[in-house]
């Protein structure tokens, strides 16, 4: 046998260290093997961070100096409590922030990253593996919260002349709660995974997030921040004031932090023990129940038998493919392609939220555009009549313009990315006996007609909403034209810059192929609507009649876009057969 | 004695930038023979398979099936060949049932016929009960199953398979080479890639070894063991054609 000395025992701590090292070495192998792209886009973020952390300091510091001006304080006496409420409020939001995103690195790092059984089965104390795993989940995290956390809560020291062990407290309050809420994201994503499987669990929870976040970015749009009053402002304080109670843990911080900068020292002492015990035991806890759950099998085995993803019943993609009439006229091949391909979207969560975000938008500016009653926002004020005229005149075509855009973001999915979706799968279309033309017909399809129900969903909507049948007829075709020029246009793209052989979904496409797809289909939407338009006033100025311009029209704007639906996708038609290759 | 060749290799040669995975082979395959293809890693035996059913482009020679030009034909050689690739990389959103009936679709298999077909492979492959069930929850062994019955679906005359046995059960391996040997037996040509000495030396009928690129050997059995120096097994002749010089150094590291 061989004559190998067994190794002396790690250190806990020591073997956090290591591991913890290797994960920074990991980042910093990433970093250095990244492109000049790369770097130089890691080196943006950094600053802009940066910028971003100096501007909430900044506002902060001005903001609370202003607050707590003595006029503003005989005017709203409500001022002074609330501010010694701000600290709470940030360490608590923190607090959620944390337990929110830590759920999702845990899940990767635990579950997904599948270094688990390398790491377990090392001579290694295996608690060090939940720590580091643990800490992995928590610091970036923790980064990002105090990145707006921190400034806000040293602004507020400094407008408030708290004392200066106020500071390093706030920081170590925001330490605190990260742990805690990491350890008790760690023991959610166990539970939940001991449920669900994890790839489903990320699936959804990417579908969530990315869902999530265009609700609550477009959620500003409909802010009327005119009617907001003092009944308004009144209950969001008596709300803030009913979560700051002694019993609760998440108040301990904020207590803490606001007696120790008032220098009440005996109440800042012992809400800050308090609240450094609760989250120091949370996290024990939570370390020592995970190991111990996943160590003894029960994390990483289902409770539930193993579930069917989709009904029991057959589906019969194709059948039911067969049953539309269009696709009757469709050869087989390239109706099975188009089946499969929205089969394979419609279950793939990840696809789903890329493309519910074009509607979410697409449902916040035709709400927009409703409310406003087809007329610019604002008020008239002195505008010229004739100016008004056009303008309501141009809002006209909103309509198309939204419709269009609904439309043009979803092919940025399925057309530019319809081939490249295929993956390391296309070995089972490349190897069957199927021409490059049919392909491309199969992908174009897969994606013009559901970007097409859509937008035609949208046009039809408003102008049931608006009574304005008159101008369906028209916005229908055009808006038909136009998306099958784009479509054309992306499907292109996406041919010229498809890797195959992606392992993250974000690298689908080459980055300048998706750029180029995105600018160029969109440049042919407007050259299409331009072409549509243009008939109509000059043929308008001529004298004719209006039909007779949206006639010429459709007839000059359809050319264009048939030419460009049929031209680009045949410029590319022999890479096709050499995608996969590389 | 089979003699219609269904593959022939002609001078084929593919080459990646400066490096050459293919390098001038020469061979053929006959209807109702099990070809086994062996190499050390990296010798060339997938990069050839993937030329064979035209997933590479050749750099120069040419690659014929069932008589079709694989380069000016290829929507025939395609359609009368089945494939099973080394990573059963299959939709992972579709159950196996859909699976086939898309792979059905594509080859043309007669629309009355999909339905019975799909039950046949699902009963063979004992993937009825998971047939409905969306392909990411299988095993990689229920995966190379689906597979291999996709290959199977449109009863093709040329069959390719890279390392098909590899993670299966030895049950599944079983029905692996009964399938095989019963479609050389209904006239069929196999093509087989497999790093399982054992497989070879019993399965085939002929055997090809390649190395670096290039066809060193390719024989039946008998002619095999007349190339080495008395060797018996074809492990034996494998490890004295290819070379063995890495295990001389693997017991020195574990001295």
């Amino acid at each position: 046998m061989m004559g190998v000395e067994p190794l002396s025992p790690v250190g806990l701590w020591p073997a956090v260290a290591r591991l913890l090292r290797l994960q920074f070495r990991i980042f910093v192998s990433g970093l250095r093997r990244s492109g000049l792209r790369g770097k130089l886009g890691a080196a943006a973020i950094t600053v802009l961070m940066l910028s971003v952390a100096g501007f909430i300091l900044a506002m902060s510091v001005g903001l609370l100096h202003l607050l707590q001006s003595p006029g503003l304080r005989a005017a709203f006496p409500e001022i002074g409590p609330l501010l010694a409420r701000v600290p709470g409020v940030v360490v608590a939001l923190g607090f959620f922030a944390i337990l929110g995103t830590s759920f999702g690195v845990s899940l990767q790092s635990l579950y997904l990253a599948e270094d688990m059984d390398f790491l377990l089965s090392a001579p290694i104390p295996i608690r060090a593996v939940f720590v580091a795993k643990l800490l992995q989940a928590i610091l970036p995290n923790l980064a990002l919260v105090a990145l707006g956390a921190l400034p806000l809560l040293v602004g507020l020291g400094v407008s408030s002349g708290y004392s200066l062990l106020y500071y390093p407290l706030a920081a170590l309050m925001l330490v605190g709660a990260a742990l805690a809420a990491g350890g008790l994201g760690s023991l959610l994503v166990m539970a939940v995974v001991r449920i669900f499987p994890a790839r489903r669990v990320a699936e959804v929870l990417g579908a969530t997030v990315a869902v999530v976040s265009v609700v609550c970015s477009q959620s500003g749009q409909f802010a009327r921040p005119g009617t907001i009053g003092q009944r308004q402002v009144s209950t969001a304080l008596r709300l803030l004031a009913s979560l700051d109670v002694p019993w609760s843990p998440l108040a301990w911080p904020g207590r803490a932090l606001a007696g120790v900068g008032e220098g009440r020292w005996l109440a800042g002492a012992g809400f800050g023990l308090l609240a450094l015990g609760a989250a120091g035991l949370t996290f024990w806890v939570a370390l020592a129940s995970a190991e111990r759950l996943y160590y003894s099998g029960w994390a990483r085995m289902q409770s539930s038998p193993r579930r069917r993803s989709v009904a029991r019943a057959p589906r019969r993609v194709s059948a039911r493919a067969a049953a539309v009439p269009a696709a009757r006229f469709l050869p087989r091949a390239v109706a099975a392609i188009v089946a499969k391909d929205w089969a394979v979207l419609r279950r793939d969560l990840r696809n789903l939220s890329q493309l519910i975000t074009p509607l979410i938008l697409g449902v916040v500016y035709a709400a927009m555009l409703l409310r406003t009653g087809g007329l610019p926002a604002g008020e008239e004020g002195d505008a010229p009549a004739w100016l008004l005229q056009g303008l309501r005149g141009a809002m006209g075509y909103a309509n198309i313009g939204i419709a269009l855009f609904v439309g043009w973001t979803m092919l940025q999915r399925l057309g530019a990315l319809g081939f490249s979706h295929e993956g390391r799968n296309y070995w089972l279309v490349k190897s069957a006996p199927v021409s490059a033309g049919q392909l491309l017909a199969a992908k174009f399809l897969a994606a013009y007609l559901p970007s097409l129900a859509i937008s035609w969903g949208f046009v039809g909507m408003l102008a049931l909403v608006q009574r304005s049948w008159g101008t369906a007829w028209f916005s229908l075709p055009v808006v038909a034209f136009c998306l099958a020029g784009a479509d054309g246009v992306c499907l292109a793209f996406g041919v010229a810059g498809a890797r195959m052989d992606w392992e993250d979904p974000r690298q689908m496409l080459s980055f300048s192929s998706g750029c180029l797809s995105a600018l160029v289909s969109g440049v042919v939407l407007g050259t299409g609507i331009g072409l549509f338009a243009l008939p109509q006033v000059v043929l308008g100025l001529l004298g004719l009649p209006p039909v007779v311009g949206q006639l010429a029209g459709l007839a000059v704007g359809g050319a264009f876009c048939v030419a460009c639906a049929i031209v680009a996708p045949w410029l590319v038609r022999g890479r096709v057969t050499r995608l996969g290759e590389s | 004695m089979p003699t219609t060749p269904l593959i022939e290799l002609q001078h084929l040669v593919k080459r990646y930038g400066d490096k050459t995975a293919v390098d001038d082979v020469t061979l053929e395959v006959r209807a109702g023979e099990i070809f086994g293809f062996l190499g050390p890693n990296g010798a060339g035996k997938t990069t050839t398979i993937r030329v064979v059913v035209g997933l590479l482009q050749p750099t120069s020679g040419t690659v014929r099936v069932g008589g079709y030009d694989v380069q000016t034909q290829p929507l025939q050689a395609k359609a009368i060949c089945g494939y099973v690739p080394d990573q059963p990389n299959l939709y992972a959103k579709l159950t196996a049932r859909e699976l086939l009936r898309f792979v059905g679709d594509l080859y043309g298999v007669k629309r009355s016929q999909v339905e019975r077909r799909i039950e046949e492979l699902l009963r063979l492959f004992d993937l009825t009960a998971a047939g409905d069930d969306t392909i990411d929850s299988y095993s990689h062994g229920m995966k190379q199953k689906t597979a291999l019955a996709a290959a199977l679906m449109h009863d093709p005359r040329v069959l390719v398979l890279d390392e098909p046995t590899v993670g299966l059960d030895p049950k599944s391996a079983r029905l692996f080479k009964d399938i095989l040997r019963q479609m050389a037996d209904r006239g069929a040509a196999v093509f087989l890639s497999t790093h399982i000495l054992e497989i070879a030396e019993h399965m085939c009928d002929r055997i090809g070894i390649i190395d670096r690129g290039r066809l060193i050997a390719v024989g039946t059995m008998e002619e095999l063991r007349a190339l080495g120096k008395g060797e018996r097994s074809l492990e034996d002749i494998f490890l004295s054609l290819t070379g063995g010089a890495e295990y001389a150094e693997i017991a020195e590291v574990l001295r």
